[in-house]
């Protein structure tokens, strides 16, 4: 599977591990040694690799040198009840009807979880070790160690996470939430989920993953998901990267379709200070469809990065692609869009759109297609646009009576709005409408003049 | 007191003048139509007279009511009793007609000193006015005149003025992009608009709809000026004679 690779620094330079070296003790093998040996390779591939630098093309607009200096303390241990049980009300998505799995610094809380027996099928990874299927169709296969230093460290140190198995010819109606939480520290934290998803054939679900933190140290997240898709499934996963604007936040997602597998992706990005997204979807057999749709909501000194692999390697496969993004303050964002067609998968058709909103003068935005067409018979077309809230819509609803603050949010929602349309989770729909127009207004988003 | 006068109102785009000088005034109850051949103005006309902030007003003044509106923010104007039917109504995905709409209603009713409709009274009031328009229901969820055709979008804007109910509508071009049915419903729309309290001025370059919408003045614009004023008759003699005729003439 072609990565969005960083290729390895020149060899003339000392990768740059720094201080991360020393959180470099392999996670728990869970009993099972060959977990012991994949951990150890991601050991190796991080010393090897450190952490990817500007120089590498696909990381030259997002810096991550700061990391290596920051002294980070895994997050705290085994201390999840001590925690109130009101700490994921402000994030939890049970009015959905969703099962709900939290982890409170990288580790399942038992104690904060919301499920029914029937959501059977979803495990924290120290139980899935014990699974084969696990370890036989998703982990470490579509996330190797070695496609970049975030990998290599995830690999190596991941504490839990969540392994959701779906067998065949289920349909869930209830979405599973995965909810990460990083809870305040006097010291920097580090929290590594792993996330391992396979669907059996014909299957449908829908999966959110969320990701916030309640205190205002800096901390990193390397948030690793995998997921198969087997042949017919239908998948919905929603990502919601809620975090404090002091958060680091890596989030790399590896997903493969088999044959006739349906994708629906959104991520959803707000917080963060610095926010980096790998999403790489590979096509993997006839008719397989993917949509990959992205927001991003930022302001202040906020960057998110967003890249995004859409990998064709057979035949009459569709795929769609947009992205909005918002931005606001001196925020900076990144779009990399990639449309890698391999030789024979002919009748590709895919679509990419990206489109941004500036809603100051200081806000910036770098957005780039990319385009690898290996086969004569397809169909890939890409647009991006970049300006301000449109003048003639503006003066249109004023004219009307609306007063500007009000004409603004209309249409800021309204951009931003149109993504979450498409979302097939009804009651979920529900919520990320309401939690879209929340936040806009929490970050006056919806106020910023232009 | 006339409901709309302008006084010798200038003004430009650009450092370019495009309005040089245009006095008009409109009684309650009145329907002026300006006419005039393309690029003379009328759509400039309108726009300043809405609050559009692209065009610079160096001179002159507009009173409507007897209060000077040129300091006002467009919604304001559209809450003292202004209205323009614009055209080229722009789309805007996201937002809905019915949710647009009721925000503008409400906008106007709250600046009045009017109790807000509630969703009921609302959804009543809609339906009075699109049956008026002969429109289909299916309209009000769709996106502000998004993938509408160019008749949809003139029909839309003549439903939105019979909603907000203005004392002052501005229609530019409203026949252009119109069939003969679809320019008859419109009419009849603004026909039953017309009232003893009501003004409105008729945006056009063609005679034709005047033909429905029967004007008790015509001015003809012509670089930024206003040529000629006279009665329905002038409307006649421009169509037979064109644009070209005023040369001469004057
Ligand atoms: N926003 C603008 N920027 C530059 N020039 C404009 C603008 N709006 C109108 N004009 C110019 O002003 C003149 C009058 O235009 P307009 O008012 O649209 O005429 P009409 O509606 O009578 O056809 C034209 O020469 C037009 O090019
Ligand atoms: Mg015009």
């Amino acid at each position: 599977m072609t990565q969005l690779t960083s290729q390895p620094a020149p060899s003339t330079v000392a990768p740059s591990t720094g201080l991360l070296t020393e959180m470099l003790s392999a996670g728990p093998d869970h009993g099972t040694p060959w977990l012991g040996e994949i951990r150890q390779s991601g050991i190796r591939h991080f010393q090897r690799m450190g952490l990817p630098t500007t120089s590498q093309e696909d990381w030259r607009l997002t810096n991550v040198a700061e990391l290596a200096k920051i002294r980070f303390s895994p997050a705290a241990s085994g201390k999840a009840a001590a925690i109130g049980a009101d700490i994921t009300r402000p994030w939890s998505l049970r009015s959905t009807g969703a099962n709900e799995f939290v982890f409170i610094n990288g580790l399942f809380s038992p104690e904060h979880s919301t499920f029914s027996a029937s959501a059977a099928g979803v495990a924290p990874l120290a139980q899935a070790a014990a699974n084969p299927l696990w370890r036989e169709s998703v982990f470490a296969h579509l996330a190797l160690p070695q496609t970049n230093g975030f990998t290599a460290l995830n690999t190596a140190g991941f504490a839990d996470g969540a392994f959701i198995s779906v067998p065949a010819d289920l349909i869930a109606e209830a979405p599973i939430h995965l909810l990460f939480i990083s809870t305040e520290a006097p010291h920097a934290t580090l929290a590594q989920p792993r996330v391992c998803i396979h669907v059996g054939a014909r299957s449908q679900i829908t999966v959110v993953h969320t990701y916030v933190s309640t205190g205002g140290q800096p901390h990193l997240t390397n948030a690793v998901v995998e997921l198969a898709a087997e042949s017919g499934a239908k998948v919905e996963i929603v990502k919601l990267q809620r975090e404090a604007q002091t958060a680091w936040h890596i989030g790399q997602d590896f997903i493969k379709l088999a044959s006739q597998a349906t994708l629906q992706a959104l991520s959803l990005n707000i917080g963060g200070a610095v926010v980096r997204n790998n999403v790489q979807v590979r096509l993997d057999g006839p008719y397989a469809e993917a949509t990959l749709n992205g927001i991003t909501l930022i302001t202040g000194r906020q960057h998110v990065d967003n890249q995004t692999l859409l990998d064709h390697a057979f035949e009459n496969c569709p795929s769609h692609e947009l992205y909005k993004h918002l931005l606001g303050g001196q925020a900076s964002g990144v779009f990399r869009g990639k449309i890698l067609v391999r030789p024979g998968a002919q009748k590709t058709d895919s679509k990419q759109t990206s489109k941004t909103v500036l809603l100051s003068d200081d806000a910036t935005m770098d957005s780039q297609p990319q385009l690898e067409i290996y086969a004569d018979d397809v169909k890939c077309t890409h647009g991006s646009t970049t300006g301000p809230l449109d003048d003639e819509q503006l003066f249109y609803l004023r004219s009307r009576g609306v007063d500007a603050a009000t004409a603004r949010s209309l249409l800021t929602y309204a951009f931003a709005g149109d993504v979450l349309g498409r979302t097939w989770h009804g009651p979920l729909k529900g919520y990320l409408e309401e939690l879209v127009v929340a936040e806009l207004h929490r970050l006056h988003l919806d106020r910023t003049t232009s | 007191m006339p409901m709309l006068e302008i006084k010798d109102l200038h003004a430009s785009v650009g450092g370019r003048e495009i309005l040089k000088g245009i006095s008009l005034a409109v009684n309650a109850g009145e329907v002026h139509a300006i006419m005039g051949p393309n690029g003379s103005g009328k759509s400039t006309l309108a726009s300043v007279l809405a609050g559009r902030e692209t065009y610079a007003v160096t001179g002159g003044q507009v009173l409507l009511n007897g209060v000077d509106i040129l300091d006002m923010s467009p919604e304001e104007r559209a809450c003292e009793g202004l209205f323009m039917a614009f055209q080229y109504p722009v789309e805007i995905p996201g937002v809905s007609t019915a949710y647009f709409l009721k925000a503008a209603v409400n906008a106007i009713r709250k600046h009045r000193g009017e109790e807000e409709l509630d969703a009921m009274d609302f959804l009543k009031l809609i339906k009075t006015k699109m049956k008026l328009l002969e429109m289909d229901q299916s309209f009000l969820n769709r996106s502000v005149n998004e993938g509408f055709s160019g008749g949809e979008k003139k029909r839309n804007e003549i439903f939105q003025m019979a909603v907000l109910d203005p004392k002052l509508g501005i229609l530019d071009e409203t026949d252009s992009g119109l069939d003969i049915d679809a320019l008859k419903i419109v009419s009849k729309g603004v026909n039953s608009l017309r009232g003893p309290d009501r003004a409105m001025l008729v945006v056009t370059h063609y005679q034709r709809l005047l033909e429905y919408i029967v004007p008790d003045f015509v001015h003809v614009l012509r670089d930024g000026k206003i040529i000629k004023s006279g009665d329905k008759k002038l409307a006649l003699e421009l169509e037979a004679k064109g644009y070209g005729w005023l040369d001469t003439a004057a």
